[in-house]
């Protein structure tokens, strides 16, 4: 059975602080629940950020997650 | 902040066309900071590389979309610059602005940015380019509840659908491109403003095949106006086109010498399915083989018009040159009706099909199309649950076993000595 919406959240926030690479892509959310479709795991994860235990890392193309204080310092990286 | 020497930059106003580097010069009159970035671009045209670094966790509160962060990463050099984050706002649809809303923005952005701006960035989105971290919260909060406007997408977030003209001016649209978009842009406001896919997602409609947006080479779901029946022909118009009473092309092309009309060489000639002909003095159709390219209804818009029975044909799958190099996008769906009697349900189902496919199965940073052609058509066509079509065949005979699956034909391995023992040489 797919988790519950506050099971999966702990599992996503688990991953995002044990994770080596401090920024993930929503895709490497996706094996916390298998049963979960995509979609709601975005959901997710996005209430995450809403609840500030989460911060978006965006690229300009592409954004990625980190757990709160994380994220690598706001003078950014390079890339695209 | 001190004018810096930009002999290299200067070049660049040395042509007869107007120069960015003029502009420029100009607006640090006014704003300071700007002669920075002219220092810091004259010293990436010397170093041959870019002194921009982006990407961050800059934006609004509750947004995870609309600013692209962006740094120098020579902010002693240039402190003007040391910050320089874009904001993208969403553009009405079809670029429809008063001159009213256009002064209270450039006011706005002269308060709390550089004044500078991108009009408009190929999404689609009005671009305001270069503020502080500090000015973007009093920013959005102006823009929002004074100018009751709102950012436009970035990242992986479903970026601001746009739109051609449409039926606000163009009677070849064969659906209300506006209403499509403006409803599909209200009703995905959550994708458009967080992070909702493994990369970016675009829409883009057109009314017509003229595809006026581009939307055929610049978005992940292209919605193109299509009609199903035969053209209209008014034969009386034909004749005056003919008698050269009317110009063609709605005299777009009346400045140069062309020399008379020639309904052969002009229309019929160039008819890329060859399916035009003259009967006499009426012009003769045979809509089965017509393509719908748009040629001989742009060249006597009096005569001919799009058929009566109008829709539109879903493309998936355009992007530009990162990875592969550019594609367009795919026909997937020849004729859908595109109506807001029932609030665009047939496209929404379409839209969010494609989208669990792809979240599931696209890599991270690949676009749909990528994955379309990873995977390949035969088995896209199938998830989205459609019956192969011959639209869908780019050229015939190539490969007959094209629409079969190994389930279907008991396995692409066979045992050749059984076989040969059926089947001599
Ligand atoms: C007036 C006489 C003929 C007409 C109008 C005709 C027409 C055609 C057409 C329309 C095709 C299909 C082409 C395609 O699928 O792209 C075809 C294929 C073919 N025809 Fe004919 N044909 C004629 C005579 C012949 C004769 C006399 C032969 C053999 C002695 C022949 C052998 C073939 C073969 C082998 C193919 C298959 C070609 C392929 O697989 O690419 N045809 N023909
Ligand atoms: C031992 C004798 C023969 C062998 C081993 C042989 C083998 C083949 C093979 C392997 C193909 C390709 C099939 C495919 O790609 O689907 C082919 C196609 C063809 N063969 Fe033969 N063949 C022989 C005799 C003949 C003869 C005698 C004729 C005509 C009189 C002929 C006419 C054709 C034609 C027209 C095609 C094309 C069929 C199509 O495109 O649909 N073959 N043959
Ligand atoms: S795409 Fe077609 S309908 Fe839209 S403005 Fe251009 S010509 Fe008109
Ligand atoms: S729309 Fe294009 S393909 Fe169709 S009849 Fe006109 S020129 Fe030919």
């Amino acid at each position: 059975m797919a988790l519950s919406k506050e099971e999966l959240k702990e599992k996503i926030l688990e991953k995002a602080m044990k994770a080596a690479k401090p920024q993930l892509y929503v895709k490497d959310f996706y094996k916390c629940d298998p049963e979960t479709k995509p979609r709601a795991i975005k959901n997710a994860a996005n209430e995450l950020v809403k609840e500030g235990k989460m911060t978006f890392w965006s690229s300009g193309s592409t954004t990625m997650y980190a757990a709160k204080g994380r994220a690598k310092d706001e003078e950014g990286e390079g890339g695209i | 902040m001190s004018k810096h020497d930009t002999p290299l930059l200067d070049e660049l106003e040395s042509g007869p066309w107007p120069s960015f580097v003029t502009d420029m010069k100009r607006q640090a009159e006014k704003k300071p900071e700007v002669w920075d970035i002219l220092g810091q671009l004259e010293l990436s045209f010397k170093d041959k590389i870019t002194h921009w670094k982006h990407g961050g966790i800059v934006g609004v509160f509750g947004y995870g979309g609309g600013i692209v962060g962006r740094y120098s990463d020579v902010p002693d050099k240039f402190p003007g610059v040391e910050h320089f984050h874009t904001v993208r706002i969403n553009q009405p649809a079809s670029k429809y602005y008063s001159t009213e809303n256009l002064r209270a923005l450039m006011d706005l952005w002269e308060k709390y940015g550089s004044g500078m701006t991108n009009m408009h960035g190929s999404t689609g989105d009005m671009v305001l380019l270069g503020t502080r971290t500090e000015n973007l919260e009093p920013l959005f909060w102006d823009l929002t509840h004074d100018l009751k406007q709102d950012l436009g997408g970035s990242g992986s977030n479903l970026r601001t659908p746009s739109c051609c003209l449409g039926k606000s001016r163009c009677e070849w649209a064969c659906y209300d491109t506006q209403e499509t978009c403006y409803h599909l842009t209200m009703h995905y406001q959550d994708e458009i403003h967080r992070p909702a896919f493994p990369y970016k997602f675009k829409f883009k409609f057109s009314g017509c095949p003229n595809d006026c947006v581009a939307s055929i080479a610049r978005s992940d779901i292209a919605v193109i106006g299509t009609w199903k029946d035969d053209i209209r022909i008014d034969q009386a118009a034909v004749k005056e086109y003919v008698a050269g009473n009317y110009p063609s092309n709605a005299g777009a092309h009346a400045g140069g010498d062309w020399g008379a009309f020639d309904i052969e060489k002009e229309v019929i000639g160039l008819c890329p399915t060859g399916c035009m002909s003259m009967n006499g003095d009426e012009l003769v159709i045979d809509n089965a083989e017509c393509t719908r390219c748009m040629h001989c209804l742009n060249v006597m818009p009096r005569a001919l018009r799009p058929g009566k029975e109008q829709g539109a044909s879903i493309c998936v799958g355009a992007k530009a040159p990162i990875l592969d190099g550019a594609q367009f996008a795919t026909l997937i769906v020849p004729f859908m009706k595109v109506s807001a009697d029932n609030e665009f349900e047939e496209l929404i189902d379409f839209i969010e099909k494609v989208w669990d496919w792809w979240m599931e199965v696209g890599k991270n940073r690949e676009r749909v199309g990528e994955t379309m052609q990873r995977i390949g058509l035969p088995t896209f066509i199938n998830v989205m649950e459609l019956d192969p079509l011959p639209q869908h065949v780019k050229e015939p005979r190539s490969n007959p076993y094209v629409f079969w699956k190994e389930e279907e034909v008991g396995g692409w391995d066979r045992d050749i000595k059984e076989f040969r023992k059926r089947n001599a040489m």
